[in-house]
């Protein structure tokens, strides 16, 4: 797994590349919490380059969901792939986190 | 290796994680060698991921991480894949059901794994014998292959 974090206006985007698994989600949810902790709650995940996740990976975006929304931000997500956005929908994960075709549009929906 | 055609394979290692990436790879690479769709290879990726994590993580917890040893095996449209531990027995028929429909706030974290497993093939079955260590057995019908058998049956 490959992170990049950039900053957007007033969103970070974080991208995510390669398999979120039992052995790397711990990082994602590392990165994804820093962001939170240094204050920047509204958070997009893009997921153009996510192959493959995992409930560890499940873990992670629910736990950063929580804290953004915390602190009154949230995390929503962009480009998600088929593969991955069926383990999305098995878990129920489609009706608590937003997602977007593309950073574009997730990004926009801050407002 | 031709669709339909008997294929077995194996690997063991130690129950940790850092040995997670070789049984994963182990399933990536048969999926790739049978030729089994992108659906199914993702699906028997995330159930060897799901089951290795548990055992990681719960199975040998408290005890010394002991082995697991994963097979492969399609016979026609059919892929096993067995993985035998001995490890504290948990029967998956035992995993409560996960909360799929709570708002964020009050969705539990964790709690999926057994789920995506039984989400993710079509046969589960799982024996424990004290003597000879516990095997969970993994059943999916492996759609790209049963449509290549088909297609041969018509052409003959």
């Amino acid at each position: 797994m490959e992170l990049s974090v950039k900053p957007a206006g007033n969103v970070v985007v974080v991208e995510i590349r390669g398999s979120v698994d039992g052995l790397t989600a711990d990082k994602l949810l590392q990165t994804l919490t820093e962001q939170v902790q240094a204050g920047h709650v509204r958070l997009v995940a893009d997921c153009a380059g996510l192959d493959y996740t995992s409930s560890a990976g499940l873990r992670a975006l629910l736990g950063t969901v929580k804290q953004a929304r915390q602190k009154g931000g949230d995390l929503r997500l962009a480009a998600v792939r088929a593969p991955v956005l069926k383990v999305l929908e098995l878990s129920g994960f489609t009706s608590i986190l937003k997602y977007f075709p593309d950073v574009k549009d997730a990004t926009a929906s801050f407002g | 290796m031709a669709a339909g055609m008997d294929s077995a394979l194996a690997i063991e290692h130690v129950a940790s994680l850092e040995n997670l990436p070789r049984f994963m790879s182990f399933i990536d690479d048969a999926c790739k060698r049978v030729g089994a769709d992108e659906d199914t290879a993702y699906a028997l990726r995330l159930a060897i991921e799901e089951v290795c994590i548990n055992l990681i993580h719960y199975g040998y917890k408290g005890m010394a991480p002991g082995p697991i040893r994963v097979s492969f095996r399609q016979r026609g449209d059919r892929i096993t894949i067995k993985i035998h531990d001995h490890a504290r027995p948990f029967d998956p028929a035992m995993a409560p059901q996960p909360d799929l429909t709570s708002d964020a706030e009050a969705r539990p974290i964790g709690g999926l794994g057994w789920y995506l497993v039984k989400q993710s093939v079509d046969e589960l079955d799982y024996q424990s014998d004290p003597a000879r260590g516990n095997v969970l057995t993994l059943t999916k019908h492996n759609a790209q292959s049963r449509q290549q058998v088909t297609g041969r049956k018509r052409a003959s």
